[in-house]
């Protein structure tokens, strides 16, 4: 892996919710590259904007949320566009066709009204990808990529009619039915029992090994992050605090609360509910703490950090951190004269 | 639709104790009643004893409730309820003012849903916005404003000082089709007659519609905005479908629910109709129904209840059947 190519960067992200509690300030300014073909990891614990910064790419939020500011450029063939700034019209090309979802909740991801075949096949007709007959043979042969069993009586199903990990299967199947450049599978395995999760995974890996397909992943299982991802970023209350090759990320952990994180999680494959050796819970992003978002919970916080927002320090090649402990004394000053 | 005939037998079957159950309750209730409907029946204060000792007789008025309740039952299957006020045959008085207060409802229902709907869908659309509030005000207004205190205002207005209604008669189309005036008159483009049918009943109409309408536009608009925040509309939008293609996922999910409301609307625009029908003078089942509680005609309230009671039976009927046609969830 000599010349990586990027595909996606985020740049300065901001979202904001609009509530009637108060204005959510749930991305905090992100700055991320994705390079063509790999697979990214997006960790975290809950609600600190795993999925919001995945669905922003396309401009999936929807009020009360709002994209304050930032760039989004995607690079397509030689050229680059910033997915903030295109039309509508342009961005709902692009959404299912060249970038796809994997949603969080599977069983509430399709509508209870149609066929899992209409809605696979309307997936591929609004992007001119194929006429409704074609489409739906098609649906077929997707059902049957995604190892459903039956899939030609499958496709005249209603959602109900099938089990939760089926039902995750159409998703996958509309989700790679445009052969997308990019998937985002925020949590593709969750309400699924093991061995079908295991299944899927296998499914995703063939997919990337197979067609190149870049895949950003959104999970809270270390398992998978070890087994299935190259790169990961970590994120906490907004901030995209540490990004790291996978092995360099568990065996150097830089940031207080990645190794947090990794203290929590002596063993890879259990899930993250809680962290224990972190005391204290996710700041209210209404009133976010001044300085560095962590610093109430961390054990190692010196008086800047509740001043000053730590900058993003590329301590290592390719691994960044955002955090005061690793800014030189130099740097400091510089900082602090800005 | 193979098992629909099977579930129709079924269905019918439990109307029994259902019909059954609103005809004991409205007896009893009416049994109950601290007055003498004989002394009523006779003439009032004045009647003789004799006349009252008479009617007392014949209605089996002296006999223990469930005496009464047994020749009151009986009378209703062998179709022998006459009103004791009128002497009509009840029944038949009935089918003879069912249309009118059926063509009353069916006008004021599509009143509902052709203002409802388009107004709930907007309000959601621009939630929060003055369209939304004007929405909202206007439930509030048809909620709590009293249907005959409209009723006069828009006589006043209309009649008085437009002359665009009429507050007489009742016009017939030359044949029957369906038994509804209006359906009938547009079946036969008798046009005349469907006007003048309009300037009798669009105002009546139009005030049941303006006490539910707003009603509706609200729980359309809720329906909706629960729909649009459902996860299935964020996939969908994820799939990169166009607009008018989201908004088909959209309202055909919003429609279910909204369904059933409208339905079972139309059984709450029948009980409205009694004050509308009274102060219009309109001939249908509302006017009888008020005339009989004036009089303690007791014949007709059990009896009008209990239909009323089958109608709305129905109505749930048709309502399970729509579902099942249009939710696929939903299996009779
Ligand atoms: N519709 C909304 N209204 C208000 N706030 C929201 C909304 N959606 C998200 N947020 C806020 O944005 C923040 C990030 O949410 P997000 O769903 O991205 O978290 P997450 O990391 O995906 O969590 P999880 O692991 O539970 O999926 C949360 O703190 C939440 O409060
Ligand atoms: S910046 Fe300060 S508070 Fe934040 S993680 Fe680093 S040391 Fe802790
Ligand atoms: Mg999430």
């Amino acid at each position: 892996m000599s010349e990586k190519e990027v595909i996606l960067s985020i740049r300065d992200l901001y979202v904001n919710f609009y509530t009637y509690a108060g204005v959510v300030r749930a991305i905090n300014g992100v700055d991320l590259d994705i390079y063509k073909g790999e697979v990214f990891g997006l960790v975290g614990e809950t609600g600190c904007g795993k999925s919001v910064t995945s669905r922003a790419i396309t401009r999936l939020i929807t009020p009360p949320g709002r994209i304050e500011k930032g760039e989004i450029f995607y690079k397509r063939n030689s050229e680059v566009i910033d997915l903030l700034k295109i039309p509508d019209e342009e961005i709902r090309k692009i959404r299912g066709d060249e970038i796809s979802y994997i949603f969080q909740d599977p069983t509430s991801s399709l509508d209870p009204l149609y066929t899992s075949g209409f809605q696979i096949a309307e997936t591929m007709v609004v992007h001119d990808k194929a006429e409704w007959n074609e489409a739906w043979k098609k649906a077929v042969e997707l059902l049957k990529e995604t190892l459903i069993p039956d899939p030609e009586s499958r496709v005249k199903n209603y959602p109900h009619e099938l089990s939760g990990g089926m039902r995750q299967r159409v998703v996958i199947s509309i989700a790679l039915s445009n052969d997308p450049k990019i998937l985002i599978a925020d949590e593709p395995t969750t309400n699924v029992d093991v061995t079908v999760q295991a299944e899927l995974m296998d499914l995703l890996k063939e997919l990337q090994r197979k067609k190149g397909t870049t895949i950003i992943l959104i999970t809270h299982h270390m398992g998978l992050i070890a087994e299935l991802t190259e790169r990961v970023g970590v994120m906490y209350a907004g901030n995209l605090v540490e990004i790291a090759k996978v092995e360099e990320l568990f065996e150097n952990p830089l940031h207080p609360y990645t190794q947090g994180l990794m203290a929590a999680v002596p063993n890879p494959l259990q899930k993250i509910e809680r962290l224990i050796p972190i005391k204290g819970s996710v700041p209210n992003l209404i009133y976010p703490p001044p300085g560095c978002r962590f610093h109430p919970r961390c054990p190692k916080a010196m008086p800047i950090c509740k001043e000053k927002r730590p900058p993003r320090i590329e301590v290592s090649p390719g691994h960044f951190v955002e955090c005061w402990l690793y800014v030189s004394e130099e740097e400091w000053e510089g900082k602090n004269n800005e | 639709m193979a098992g629909m005939g099977r579930y129709l037998v079924r269905r019918a079957i439990t109307f029994i104790p259902t019909v059954f159950g609103v005809l004991f309750i409205t007896f009893t209730i009416a049994f109950l009643m601290p007055a003498d409907p004989a002394r009523v029946w006779a003439g009032g204060q004045k009647a003789s004893p004799q006349v009252v000792e008479k009617i007392r007789k014949m209605y089996h008025l002296d006999e223990p409730f469930w005496a009464q309740f047994y020749y009151f039952t009986r009378a209703i299957l062998t179709n022998s309820i006459y009103s004791p006020v009128t002497h009509n045959l009840v029944s038949e008085e009935f089918m003879r003012r069912i249309p009118i207060t059926l063509n009353l409802a069916i006008m004021a229902m599509f009143m509902i849903v052709a203002m409802g709907i388009p107004m709930g869908i907007v309000a959601a659309l621009k939630k929060d916005t003055a369209v939304d509030n004007a929405v909202r005000i206007l439930a509030l207004i048809g909620y709590s404003t009293p249907s005959f205190w409209i009723a006069f205002i828009f006589m006043w207005v209309f009649y008085n000082e437009l002359g665009w209604m009429t507050l007489v008669g009742l016009p017939r189309p030359s044949e029957m089709i369906t038994g509804i005036y209006i359906l009938d008159a547009l079946l036969l483009g008798e046009w005349k007659i469907f006007i003048e049918i309009n300037r009798r009943l669009l105002l009546p109409a139009f005030i049941l519609a303006f006490i539910l309408v707003g009603g509706l536009a609200r729980y359309v608009r809720n329906t909706m905005l629960d729909v649009l925040s459902a996860d299935f509309i964020l996939f969908a939008q994820a799939k990169g479908l166009p607009p008018f293609r989201l908004w088909r996922h959209a309202l055909k999910n919003s429609l279910i629910p909204v369904v059933t409301v409208v339905f079972f609307m139309f059984g709450g625009l029948l009980s409205g109709a009694i004050i509308t029908e009274t102060v219009f003078g309109i001939p249908g089942l509302g006017v009888l129904y008020f005339a009989a509680i004036s009089n303690l005609d007791i014949p007709v309230i059990v009896l009008s209840t209990l239909y009323a009671g089958l109608i709305v039976v129905i109505i749930s009927l048709i309502v399970d059947i729509l579902y099942a046609l249009i939710d696929p969830r939903v299996r009779l």
